[in-house]
């Protein structure tokens, strides 16, 4: 009955984990652009950051695009300017993701609702005029250009190339799933858990103990931590930042990712990336209006389909074990 | 005494909600507070849980002051709290409610690396607040799924989950079916023999049948305190809140 209620202890790395690890291995080989596989990789570990926010604790962040550009500016800064070591140009990434998720949580979250809401828009929008107009460090409008992209260094002799897109793909395909593997485990742990009660009745979880307002922090900070780091990653795909990294269009995109792969796991973010990214390099060169597709599919998401495409597959999957467990019993 | 309250005053703009109120609840009782609607009952309970900031007067709870902490901090104290509407965690089991309640009284709040179900204590203990109200049989059930009747009962399991000293508890069978109001009268029987109780009820049966000390509201004021037989002789009170059928 426990087991029923609660479900089961699930270690750090299972057979979901291996599952989800071995279907994104193929992305490079059914997908036709050799550069596609890494960018959905990343937009899919931004969104899943986004959803801790969204998906677990309730909280609508428009924002999200100044924490991916943060972590974009920060490593292709340190790469160009500084030359150091990737893998800590990107933990520099992670913790001025981090940083700034405080500064915008820690303002955002005295108001709740729509309030809220505007207020992280805003922060994204002041972030986009700070990058624009700081043309001496940030490259404005141009973007950041020639971040360099040298190979990794594990231990002196020891490089690991990640110069053609198929080498580079596998570095991202390595740091999601590691990334994903901790938010998962952080959605399980004891704080995750608590993420969900605020998401499900602020007053009751403050009326059971909990005070309401660090956890939401505390959710911006991680959620910061991992779009930073995807933000990283993004820079060091693209061997430049352009503007658009810490563009609204960014915060929206993970919002329609998760929305539209469903808000109710840590799966449908994934899912999300993967099919808007794929729509929208294979419909925008069939049709030039092709946004106008995700629109529509969006619309029809939020008023018909809630649990987006990963809730639908949960779905039918549970009426055919319902199906067969009626079929069982009658035979 | 347990609980006791000074000049405990609610302004709500012109409106005074609760207007010095001096509450006096000893250790190990009953203690109901009626009266007619608007009387201040829920706004009193509001200022006793911080959910309110009070306007004047002081809150004690076992000779601590607590006026002005927060109802997280409150509850910590170990007064727990049941509302008048459900406020559960719908999408979440009956387990999973009672336990995420009970892991406030634990360690391990920003614990981000190991599993919840590695922290077994609140488990258990929350399986032993359903035990104890006889609701085990719905702890995989999802709560917004729950008849009415059941979820009075695990807004109950919410409160227990503090571990407390003193429970609120807000009319804990508003709206419920005669059948399953005695259900309750009879577990607050049982829980009333460990401890102490504020209960706010309009069910006079209920009242009348659990209490041991009873105090009367009228606009925010006092107007009656005393056993049961006291205050249903009391002229105030027939005259102000039986009315009529006195």
């Amino acid at each position: 009955m426990i087991e029923a209620a609660l479900g089961k202890k699930k270690p750090l790395a299972d057979r979901e984990i291996w599952i989800l690890a071995g279907l994104l291995l193929f992305l490079p080989f059914v997908l036709p652009y050799q550069s596609l596989p890494s960018e959905i990789l990343i937009y899919a570990l931004g969104a899943v950051s986004f959803n801790i926010l969204m998906g677990f604790t309730g909280l609508l962040s428009f924002g999200q695009g100044a924490l991916f550009g943060a972590g974009a500016y920060m490593t292709g800064l340190i790469m160009v300017n500084l030359g150091w070591h990737p893998l800590l140009a990107l933990l520099c990434a992670c913790l001025i993701g981090a940083v700034t998720a405080f500064l915008v949580g820690y303002f955002s979250i005295r108001q709740v609702g729509i309030y809220f809401v505007m207020l992280t828009l805003a922060f994204n929008q002041l972030a986009f005029f700070i990058v624009y107009q700081w043309k001496g460090l940030t490259g404005g409008d141009d973007g950041l250009l020639e971040v360099p992209r040298p190979d990794l260094t594990l231990f002196p002799g020891v490089e690991i190339p990640i110069q053609t897109n198929f080498q580079f793909f596998l570095f991202v395909w390595v740091v999601f799933i590691l990334a994903f593997i901790v938010i998962r485990r952080i959605i399980n742990s004891p704080f995750g858990r608590i993420l969900v009660a605020v998401k499900e009745n602020p007053e009751r979880a403050t009326a059971v103990g909990y005070n309401i307002k660090h956890y939401k922090l505390a959710a911006f900070v991680i959620s910061g931590f991992f779009t930073g780091l995807a933000g990283g990653l993004y820079a060091l795909f693209m061997k430049m930042v352009p503007i658009t990294a810490v563009e609204l269009f960014t915060s929206t995109d993970f919002i329609i990712m998760s929305l539209l792969g469903g808000l109710g796991s840590l799966y449908g973010p994934i899912l999300g990336a993967i099919i808007v990214k794929i729509a929208s390099e294979i419909l925008s060169e069939i049709w030039a209006r092709w946004l106008f597709v995700l629109g529509l599919t969006f619309i029809v998401f939020v008023l018909f389909m809630r649990g987006g495409v990963w809730g639908l597959l949960t779905a039918i999957r549970d009426k055919r074990r319902a199906a067969r467990l009626v079929e069982e019993k009658r035979q | 005494m347990i609980l006791k309250t000074e000049g405990l005053t609610k302004h709500f703009g012109g409106l005074t909600a609760v207007n010095e109120v001096d509450l006096r609840v000893e250790e190990g009782v009953i203690h109901s507070i009626i009266g007619p609607n608007g009387a201040g009952k829920t706004t009193l309970f509001n200022l006793l849980t911080g959910e309110l900031p009070v306007s004047a007067g002081e809150i004690y709870f076992r000779e601590k002051r607590i006026t002005g902490l927060k109802p997280n901090q409150i509850v910590r104290a170990r007064i727990g709290r049941s509302f008048q509407q459900n406020k559960i965690f719908k999408n979440l089991t009956v387990l999973e409610n009672v336990r995420l309640a009970v892991h406030a009284h634990h360690r391990g709040h920003f614990d981000l690396l190991h599993h919840f179900l590695s922290f077994t204590a609140p488990v258990e203990q929350a399986w032993g607040i359903l035990e104890e109200l006889g609701i085990t049989g719905i702890a995989a059930k999802n709560a917004g799924e729950l008849p009415h009747g059941q979820q009075r009962t695990l807004e109950v399991a919410l409160a227990l989950a503090a571990d407390p000293l003193l429970l609120l508890l807000d009319e804990p069978t508003s709206g419920m079916s005669p059948d399953d109001s005695v259900k309750m009268i009879r577990l607050l029987k049982k829980l009333g023999q460990r401890l102490t109780m504020v209960v706010i009820e309009h069910n006079m049966n209920l009242v009348m049948s659990i209490s041991s000390v009873i105090t009367v509201l009228q606009q925010g004021t006092i107007i009656a305190s005393g056993s049961p037989s006291e205050i249903e002789q009391d002229k105030a009170v027939r005259e102000a809140y039986l009315g009529g059928q006195a």
